[in-house]
């Protein structure tokens, strides 16, 4: 037991400072949304710009510079500081609930990796105001990326996605350990939900991923402040290390992408569908070897930079292989569909369109992972209408569905059915409208990360059309966003609206701070559709009503990461005085931490109520 | 529920008696896993550069083996010491702890002296990070490998004096655990250091 | 501090306390591996075709010394400890196998 816990009373902390120092899971979830979703924002509005400069041959909305800070920026942000807080988002705020714990394992390090990514982004997003973006591509290739040909803003990028990187290290580690040790009495690992296990998998995945792009990142960072030579031919480099090392960590990272919406969408079918997963095991099972087998693929980016046949023929038919497990999956899906009784609020819309979409993303992965083929589409068009497909037809719209799933959940109001419906089915067609076309631009010819091309090279009415798709997917997140307050002033959503299966539905919406007043007994899978099936209208409880013990809220995540950041801009500017102000911060923040025990609170046993208190 | 100070009520293993301390092995043994990818970038790295001297001074023209010798053994040796740290903290006994850490701290030191001297001997002979590939992949492969020995000893130190005043309880053990964990792992990275670094590069070179 | 409730606090079953023994005798062996890796190099009695896998695979018999006595990687209880050092070492062979052969071409 934690030596010494305080029987002081909950400390009273509102606003600014509440959601400032908070290491409660819930409230990280939503930090993560917000500071996701503006960057989601800034990296939507910079690819209109893109869709706008390409809407028209020879166009002049932007010029070239701008144009590959665009495209890079388009990237970085969308991957690192959108796509993946939000996802980070929905693992916060429903795994705990889902293994029935009362909060991840290292509460203080969850807060540390938000800010982390929050400070990382920041910085990044600076480099805008301060010379201009990087703009070496969101992969920043040597030779380009070196000094010679690139300015200071591939700093930032360097120095911005080390920062946000240990962020999302960290927060693998976390979400492994709380759901290998802190699953509630009865729950076995093939108990778990399947966005538990997604979750478990893609932690798994970025704890072997990140530490390559970290390694890559300084070794970029050497080359460009230190005068180191890794990647400068001249003095004995190898350009080609970069790409390694960046798709080392690269392609594991799209499956980290992937596998938590593969997660999701498993949820929303068969809770959707009145019927249990289907297969459930090789779900399982193909998850795990999704992940696996994703290490092995690397080099499928890499086919054209001369590696030779055999390698080439191993990394195609490695890659080859992801296809029969994820195949697996949608056919897993399907199934659990034949024979439901389905219902299409918004969540299952998107769930639903999922589907057809990834698998025709999935497709043209297939096609990519021929080598000789890949000759052709390398660093062509159909490489970004692939990718596409598979991020925003995959991810994206498995992003939407979870948060328009879990919505009350995460703040006790439910979203909009009919706002839903237009946001869904403006999003939907326009994604298609967007990427479709660029397939054909691809096969005819259109290079990527080019500012512009020539008329009468029949490429004028394609991406007209993909522009025009832009202004759909512009309006369908607009929507959203109007839902989001419509659904604010909206009532107060029950426990389980939708008639759920998995243990966060027991609870209220949004949970009290404690989550659980008695941690739940677990007797199978999809536990709380099995209490149902018995006639019970909750869990059992595992353990006696008792005071509970909650852990402090602590502002040293934020200066720690305050810390790292301005370090950041001493390496960038060769200033070290800067730079021992920011890790002395930053250590000293760490040594107090580890110095003054956290002695935590508790909540008494009469003040645990039913009621949801709210967030 | 364990108090403070009386260490006759100190559970067995006393770094695994409670969730935070179970969380907080399993944690770091996960982290350790990252780290293994980490240094393997680095030895890839380096294997693939290791003959890209650019001119300059050579691998088999800088490594000196008694010195490398020294220094294996003084890590090697503060590893072992580690060990009986963590047989005195399953033994309760806090002061056969500090006794043990500190021998394991000063052997520490004594490694980070001769790779500072090392170094510094390099910069002279020409062989800086800046000097060639080889050099940019020598020095952050070893000179990482040295941060992280310099940062153990920083935290077992830390740990050290902390425990002055807190003695040993549930909440201290599972530090000096995850404190001795580290410190071997460095030396398992170190093996591959001399192994790869410095034995595969002296091989075919004068030896000492 | 991971919140959970008071009486959560599980108490491990009596482990027998080895000794300093499997210790020391890891310790040992790695100073002889250790020395006949460096022997190996310094005085080449070995064909030097064969020195850079000999060392190697001693390097990791050390290795793995270190990691299953010293740090307890044979335990029970470390089964995810385990599959973290395999994994982290498995995605690092592949990495260092390409590194070795396919970045020279």
């Amino acid at each position: 037991m934690s030596a010494h816990a305080s029987h002081a009373p909950a400390p009273k902390r509102s606003g600014l400072w509440d959601w400032l120092t908070t290491v409660d899971h819930k409230k990280i979830a939503i930090l993560y949304l917000i500071a996701g979703g503006i960057f989601f924002l800034a990296g939507g509005y910079e690819a209109l710009l893109i869709r706008l400069q390409l809407m028209y041959p020879e166009a002049s909305v932007v010029g070239a510079k701008t144009f590959n800070e665009l495209i890079t920026m388009h990237g970085t942000t969308m991957i690192f500081l959108a796509v993946m807080p939000v996802i980070f988002a929905l693992m916060n705020a429903v795994v705990p609930l889902q293994i029935g714990a009362r909060d991840v394992a290292f509460p203080f390090v969850n807060a540390l990796g938000f800010w982390l990514f929050f400070f990382g982004g920041v910085l990044l997003n600076t480099s805008w105001f301060l010379g201009g973006a990087p703009d070496a591509g969101w992969t920043s290739y040597t030779t380009l990326a070196l000094n010679q040909y690139s300015g200071r803003g591939v700093d930032f990028y360097v120095l911005g996605l080390q920062i946000a990187g240990l962020g999302t290290l960290i927060g693998g580690i976390n979400f492994l350990v709380t759901i290998i040790n802190m699953r509630a009495p009865g729950m076995t690992f093939m108990r778990m939900p399947m966005f538990t296990w997604a979750s478990f998998i893609t932690s798994g995945l970025i704890l072997f991923a990140f530490p390559a792009i970290t390694v890559g990142l300084v070794l970029l960072m050497f080359d460009r402040l230190f005068g180191g030579n890794f990647f400068n031919p001249d003095a004995g480099g190898n350009v080609v290390i970069w790409e390694h090392l960046f798709w080392i960590f690269g392609h594991p990272e799209v499956y980290i992408l992937i596998l938590p919406a593969f997660g999701v969408i498993s949820e929303i079918i068969s809770t959707f569908a009145r019927k249990r997963l289907f297969g459930y095991s090789s779900m399982v099972f193909a998850t795990a070897l999704i992940g696996f087998l994703g290490f092995m693929v690397w080099a499928h980016h890499m086919f054209t930079t001369g590696l030779g046949a055999i390698a080439n023929t191993l990394f195609g038919l490695a890659t080859m292989l992801i296809a029969v497990p994820t195949g697996i999956k949608i056919f897993n899906w399907l199934l659990t569909m034949w024979g439901g009784q389905i219902r299409f609020p918004t969540a299952n819309l998107f769930a639903v369109g999922f589907i057809p979409t990834f698998t025709i993303g999935g497709m043209t992965g297939v096609m990519l992972a021929v080598p000789p083929a890949d000759y052709q589409y390398h660093d062509s068009y159909f490489v970004v209408a692939h990718f596409h497909y598979v991020i925003v037809g995959g991810l994206v719209f498995g992003l939407f569905a979870g948060l328009y799933y879990w919505w009350p959940k995460m703040f006790g109001k439910m979203l909009n059915e009919t706002i839903g419906k237009w946001n869904f089915w403006t999003f939907f067609i326009g994604f298609h409208l967007t990427f479709f076309p660029q397939h054909f631009l691809g096969l005819m010819g259109m290079p990527r990360r080019v500012f512009t091309y020539l008329k009468g090279q029949d490429l004028d009415v394609g991406n007209f059309i993909s522009t025009i798709g832009v202004f759909g997917m512009t309006i369908g997140t607009i929507l959203f966003l109007i839902n989001v307050v419509v659904a604010a002033k909206g009532k107060r959503a029950p426990a389980d609206p939708w008639d759920g299966r998995s243990l966060e539905w027991t609870i209220p919406s949004p949970p009290p701070e404690y989550n659980f007043a008695q941690t739940p007994l677990v007797r199978g899978l999809d536990a709380f559709w099995i209490e149902k099936m018995a006639g019970n209208k909750g869990m059992t409880p595992a353990e006696p009503l008792g005071d509970i013990h909650m852990p402090s809220p602590s502002f040293l995540p934020f200066l720690m990461s305050v810390g790292l950041f301005i370090a950041g801009y001493g390496f960038m500017y060769h200033n070290y005085v800067v730079v021992a102000i920011g890790l002395i911060l930053t250590f000293g923040c760490m040594f107090a931490r580890s110095v003054k025990d956290d002695p935590g609170y508790h909540i008494h046993e009469d003040e645990i109520e039913e009621k949801g208190v709210k967030a | 529920m364990a108090t403070h100070h009386a260490n006759a009520v100190l559970p067995d293993e006393p770094e695994k008696a409670t969730l935070e301390g179970k969380n907080k092995i399993l944690g770091f043994w996960l982290f350790l896993g990252g780290e293994t990818v980490l240094f393997g970038s680095l030895f890839a790295t380096f294997i693939a550069l290791r003959d890209q001297a650019n001119g300059g001074p050579t691998s088999q023209q800088l490594f000196d083996m008694p010195l490398v010798a020294a220094a294996t053994l003084l890590l090697l040796t503060s590893s072992m010491t580690s060990v009986m740290a963590t047989l005195a903290l399953h033994k309760k006994n806090l002061k056969m702890i500090q006794v043990w850490l500190t021998i394991t701290v000063l052997l520490g030191l004594g490694f980070l002296a001769l790779e500072i001297y090392e170094f510094v001997h390099y910069v002279h002979e020409g062989h800086k990070i800046s000097t060639s590939a080889f050099g940019s992949a020598f020095y952050t492969l070893v000179g990482f490998h040295g941060g992280h020995v310099a940062f153990g000893i920083l935290w077992i130190t830390l740990l050290q004096l902390s425990a002055v005043k807190k003695g040993l309880t549930v909440v201290t053990a599972p530090k000096f655990y995850l404190a001795c964990l580290y410190w071997h792992f460095i030396d398992v990275v170190w093996v591959f250091i001399f192994t790869v670094v410095y034995l595969m590069g002296m091989i075919g070179g004068k030896v000492g | 501090m991971g919140a959970h409730a008071h009486n959560e606090e599980v108490r491990k079953p009596k482990v027998k306390h080895d000794g300093p023994k499997r210790h020391v005798v890891a310790f040992i062996g790695s100073l002889v591996l250790t020395a006949l890796a460096f022997i190996a190099v310094a005085y080449e009695v070995i064909p030097v075709g064969f020195t850079v896998p000999f060392i190697v695979v001693l390097a990791f018999i050390q290795a793995f010394f270190q990691l299953f006595v010293w740090m307890h990687m044979d335990q029970k209880g470390h089964e995810f400890a385990r599959i973290s050092i395999f994994a982290g070492l498995f995605v690092i062979l592949l990495a260092v196998i390409v590194f070795v052969y396919w970045v020279w071409i």
